[in-house]
């Protein structure tokens, strides 16, 4: 089949590699139908998150038909249109049990690399680096699932492909997002970063109770599709100083309950934000000298702006240690830190509700559709966010 | 099935930019893990190998060398714990079952039962030398606790506790396993790792974690016999080296 492999930093081709099988008795293959970029790849295909191989097939929010299955696959059958959720349960430990799917115990088969840099290891991700169990990646004619019965859902009739593409990945994480902030009604939610993840989290923290959402970003395209299709009021960090925009948005609290939907490559915001350019250019030095894996930007920034007491819910993807974590304003404020992977199996029926009755429409993501021969150009288009492209989507 | 027992060396073993980010968070971990123990000599390793990463120094640099000795002079006691969502009724069968252990240890090739409290266990170090003894229950405390022994003669001789308890909440049971290594040159796990080429300390945690595997979901999850652009083209890894130097 084809697949689109990671060669190095920036250097991905499409291969012919051997077909998938079935490795374990509770397997499927499915056939991709279709298979989106996620802002997380970019981490990958930079080189930010740790142990990838050349060679290794990435891409993890897709849908397809099951073609084969494991003899113990039973909840599945042949034919099924199912999306896949992107975090591998294995659906018997004590965290799956709790619909902690992300922190699952068994489905990493390489946990060496994690529990020696975060003392546990976590669940297995598709495409996602060998730390997170080097499983080969969506962005190919087949992919292999392992735990199919737990991780693969049917998707109803009424609901199409497009909008069922993105509950394997993009919802579940938005919507986890406004979930751990532990929305009441009345709050306001601030979100940074404006991609598919933070459009999902505004979308989410409305349909939770909250009153008011802003989003941050700077591409206009983005903004405006927060504005337009999120129902969120927005502000542009490049032209904006933030702290004092949220807090005159807000009546100086601050607001309720801040979501980063941004993670480690965040972009310290220039000039219209106080002190930023000297923080950007000591987080990007030290990155790059890999004395530090992960540019904090955001989460300084939410921890400044959080109303005391507030929620801070980080979805946006940490891979190893920050500098200059500001403990003293976040301790002092009594802030809650909640963040984590997304346990997208414990909400996508859920989710496919919420579609089906209309009140989310999640289609709107993809801005473009490519054929997989051209996903290197996809990955450097969705990089650039050239053409206002918010997802472009593969078909293989 | 036994992914387990690559799951370090294969990250080991490839690509530099790998190596270079398991030497920053391997080392800050390691740092940190000896900081809390009062071990400076794993804290002065753990800051070594951060700043190896971080500088880039290849891990195969003396740095390493002189770095592998300092981890391998483990104490010969050495004990791993994991919770298992099992009853401990059930595990404790499964380990009283000596023939089960195979699948624990990748190394172990057969274990014989000579009777019920009695067997005779082949494994294989480097290079498929030839390991054997012969082990013998001391206690068997149904539901609770296993120790054992290995007699005269043995070529890696040691003592073994197996340990079952209620975890609290509903958790299952908690495991915990402890070896204690005595050859007859001592510096026990030395010997181990010279057998079998890992710290007894992740011999033992490994060989929990795949307990714990096939009791909870019956199998271990494996990634061997997948697709990658590694397979077909012999080796992108070997090209792109060539091209890094
Ligand atoms: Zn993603
Ligand atoms: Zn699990």
């Amino acid at each position: 089949m084809r697949a689109l492999c990671w060669n190095g930093v920036n250097d991905l081709r499409v291969e012919r590699v051997p077909d998938p099988r079935i490795l374990g008795p509770q397997d499927a293959i499915i056939k991709v139908g279709l298979s989106s970029v996620c802002g997380s790849d970019l981490h990958l295909i930079g080189g930010h998150v740790p142990t990838m191989r050349a060679g290794d097939i990435i891409g993890h929010e897709f849908l397809g038909e099951v073609v084969e299955k494991g003899p113990e696959v039973t909840r599945l059958n042949r034919g099924d249109r199912v999306i896949t959720v992107s975090i591998i349960g294995c659906g018997k430990c004590w965290h799956c049990q709790q619909e902690e799917f992300s922190l699952c115990d068994n489905s990493n088969p390489q946990p060496a690399f994690e529990e020696s840099a975060y003392g546990h290891c976590t669940a297995g991700i598709f495409g996602y680096s060998h730390a997170f169990g080097g499983y080969a990646g969506s962005h190919a004619e087949y992919i292999r699932v392992p735990f199919a019965d737990t991780n693969c859902f049917r998707v109803p009739e009424g609901v199409t492909d497009e909008q069922a593409v993105f509950v394997s990945d993009a919802v579940p994480t938005g919507y986890m997002a406004a979930d751990m902030g532990n929305i009441k009604p009345g709050d306001v939610v601030a979100v940074w970063g404006c991609g598919g993840v933070g459009q999902m989290a505004m979308k989410s923290a409305f349909l939770l109770g909250a009153e008011r959402v802003i989003g941050i970003d700077r591409f206009p395209d983005r903004l405006r599709a927060a504005q337009m299709k999120a129902g969120a009021e927005t502000l542009d960090y490049s032209r904006v100083d933030i702290y004092d925009a949220l807090l005159a948005m807000t009546g100086g609290r601050g607001p309720d309950v801040c979501i980063d939907a941004v993670g480690m490559e965040a972009d310290s915001g220039g000039p219209a934000n106080r002190g930023l350019a000297i923080e950007d250019l000591y987080d990007r030095s030290k990155q790059a000298l890999r004395l530090e894996s992960d540019r904090p930007a955001v989460l300084r920034q939410m921890i400044q702006c959080c109303r005391k007491g507030g929620t801070l819910s980080i979805v946006g993807v940490y891979g190893g240690l920050i500098d200059k974590f500001p403990m003293g304003a976040a301790m002092n404020k009594a802030l809650t830190l909640r963040m984590g992977q997304q346990h997208g199996q414990r909400y996508v029926k859920r989710l496919f509700a919420h579609i089906e009755k209309g009140d989310l429409d999640p289609s709107y993501l993809l801005t473009h559709k490519w054929a997989l021969d051209d996903a290197p150009q996809g990955y450097r288009m969705f990089k650039d966010k050239a053409d206002d492209c918010m997802r472009v989507v593969f078909t293989p | 099935m036994t992914r387990g027992r690559d799951g370090g060396r294969r990250i080991d073993g490839s690509a530099g930019t790998l190596e270079r980010w398991a030497a920053i968070l391997g080392g800050t971990a390691l740092g940190f893990a000896g900081a809390r123990r009062g071990s400076w000599a794993l804290a002065a390793l753990g800051g070594g190998l951060f700043l190896a990463g971080a500088a880039g120094v290849p891990l195969s640099s003396p740095l390493r060398q002189a770095a592998l000795p300092a981890l391998r002079r483990e104490p010969t006691t050495t004990q791993a714990n994991v919770t298992i969502a099992v009853p401990a009724d059930k595990l404790f069968r499964h380990w009283r079952n000596v023939r089960h252990l195979a699948a624990l240890f990748p190394h172990l090739d057969a274990v014989e039962i000579l009777s019920d409290m009695e067997s005779r266990w082949k494994a294989h170090g480097p290079g498929g030398v030839p390991v054997v003894w012969n082990s013998r229950l001391d206690k068997v405390r149904e539901n609770e606790l296993i120790t054992w022994h290995t007699l005269e003669g043995a070529d890696l001789p040691h003592r073994g506790t197996v340990l079952f308890r209620p975890a609290p909440g509903g958790r299952g049971t908690e495991v915990s396993l402890t070896l204690a290594y005595h050859p007859p040159g001592g510096a026990g796990g030395d010997a181990v790792s010279r057998l079998f080429g890992a710290a007894p300390e992740q011999q033992a945690r490994e060989a929990l974690r795949r307990l714990k595997r096939i009791m909870e979901v019956g199998a271990l999850p494996t990634i061997d016999g997948q697709p990658s652009g590694r397979a077909e083209r012999g080796g992108a890894e070997a090209r792109l080296r060539e091209v890094t130097g």
